[in-house]
């Protein structure tokens, strides 16, 4: 229960940050997508069942600050969870790199899932051209997010504790099978 | 006698000395502006001495002063650097201020112009995602906002409210891919709808017949019930007229830049 109201206090943090602090400094297409990068670490480090309930209380989250409809953001976030958890399974979670290259393919298939919801089931325009024009900028930016945050939590480390299978953290390993 | 000035030969010399003291000062008082040779030779003898000596009290009076008496220069340097920062965060909060103020001298012009019922709120925050484009704004339910109304600035049209909390409301800008405007070219009087494409807008379904030119002004046209009539959208920057078809396709400059979107009014009585 705690581990949860930690990651739903970190995703509203993440909110914030992206509605109120980074249009300051940051064009619309170069703004990270902190939610995305907690969903695939979601993906990666928690249980089914609670990083699904996470990922849709997210995403619900994500509706509230952005769009004009809800239950969009919950729908993708949703379908790009269950697809990173079933590849999750298949990979080395601890890598690093790997961990990037989830975020930088996420965000590419994050876009192509709201585009197609917005052009097949709400008239939204040319927001496809504006997806696919901010699309490249919005994968370096995802990834230098996603790295930084990586260093963050390297450094929080020693006060999170070692536990097994958190995404990103190599060193578990050695708790692996203890 | 001789035994008199023996035992007061020193008083007596002295007497003497001091009378021809006198007596060449005396004789002097006449001559102010003459130099005497011996006051020449002594002046020429003792000039590089002074001079030297000068400089070497200048040397160490400058000494002492730029580098030995400093105790309190370091103090006063950190105090003045404080003050120096402290006067210049003023300055930029003045100048931000005189801003402001520019701007709200603006929207007040354009309240006074406009009979309809105003409400000015401030833009606390912007969308989540790349692709939308809406605004949060610090007024709400508790203010009399509700879904649909219309929000402005001078410049012109910004959007319409979408969701609305207690003190805080969504806006849809004009240039959302989901938004679309009403509006006709003021000069030839052709209708569109003005569609959003994240950045600029796009004038759709406007006859093909109709000479629109660039620079033309594209204002509201009160269609549809949303926005009332007559709020600047935008600048023609482009018509684009296929060979054959019905309409042509007319592309906006906003007339608002909402880059630098802060305070706007919300049109409580949105009747077109």
């Amino acid at each position: 229960m705690k581990g949860m109201v930690l990651h739903l206090l970190c995703g509203l943090i993440f909110m914030l940050f992206q509605t109120a602090i980074s249009p300051h400094f940051l064009q619309p297409g170069m703004r990270p997508n902190l939610l995305l990068i907690l969903v695939i670490y979601l993906g990666l480090s928690e249980s089914f069942l609670r990083a699904a309930f996470l990922t849709l209380l997210l995403g619900v989250l994500q509706d509230v600050f952005s769009g004009a409809t809800l239950g969009l953001y919950a729908t993708v976030q949703l379908t790009v969870f269950l697809l990173v958890r079933i590849f999750s399974d298949h990979l080395n979670i601890e890598s690093r790199p790997l961990l990037l290259g989830l975020v930088g393919a996420g965000t590419v298939l994050q876009a192509l899932l709201l585009g197609f919801l917005l052009t097949t089931f709400a008239e939204a325009g040319s927001v496809l051209s504006i997806l696919l024009s901010d699309l490249p900028s919005q994968v370096v930016f995802n990834l230098l997010a996603g790295w930084g945050l990586l260093v963050f939590l390297l450094k929080l480390q020693p006060l999170l504790g070692t536990r097994q299978g958190m995404a990103g953290l190599s060193h578990q390993s050695k708790h692996h099978g203890a | 006698m001789r035994d008199f000035l023996k035992r007061h030969q020193i008083p007596l010399l002295i007497t003497l000395l001091i009378l021809v003291v006198l007596l060449v000062y005396s004789a002097n008082l006449r001559k102010k502006t003459t130099t005497t040779l011996f006051e020449r030779a002594v002046l020429t003898l003792t000039e590089p001495l002074q001079q030297g000596i000068h400089g070497i009290g200048s040397s160490i009076y400058d000494l002492w002063n730029n580098y030995l008496s400093l105790v309190d220069t370091r103090q006063q340097n950190i105090t003045l650097i404080k003050m120096n920062r402290e006067l210049r965060a003023k300055l930029v909060a003045v100048k931000e201020i005189q801003l402001e103020n520019q701007r709200l001298k603006k929207l007040l012009d354009f309240v006074k112009a406009d009979p309809r019922q105003v409400l000015p709120a401030l833009v606390v925050a912007e969308d989540a995602s790349s692709w939308a484009r809406t605004i949060v704004i610090d007024k709400g339910l508790n203010h009399g906002v509700h879904e649909g109304q219309s929000v402005v600035v001078a410049e012109g049209v910004v959007g319409r409210v979408i969701k609305v909390a207690g003190n805080s409301s969504r806006v849809l800008l004009v240039t959302d891919a989901s938004s679309s405007v009403a509006g006709l070219v003021q000069r030839t009087r052709t209708r569109g709808v003005a569609r959003g494409n994240g950045v600029h807008l796009t004038l759709e379904f406007a006859l093909r017949s109709d000479p629109v030119k660039r620079d033309d002004l594209v204002v509201t046209s009160g269609m549809g019930g949303v926005f009332p009539k007559g709020l600047v959208v935008g600048r023609v920057a482009a018509v684009h007229r296929d060979a054959f078809g019905l309409f042509q396709r007319i592309d906006l400059i906003p007339a608002v830049d909402f880059s630098r979107l802060e305070e706007v009014l919300v049109l409580l009585e949105t009747e077109p």
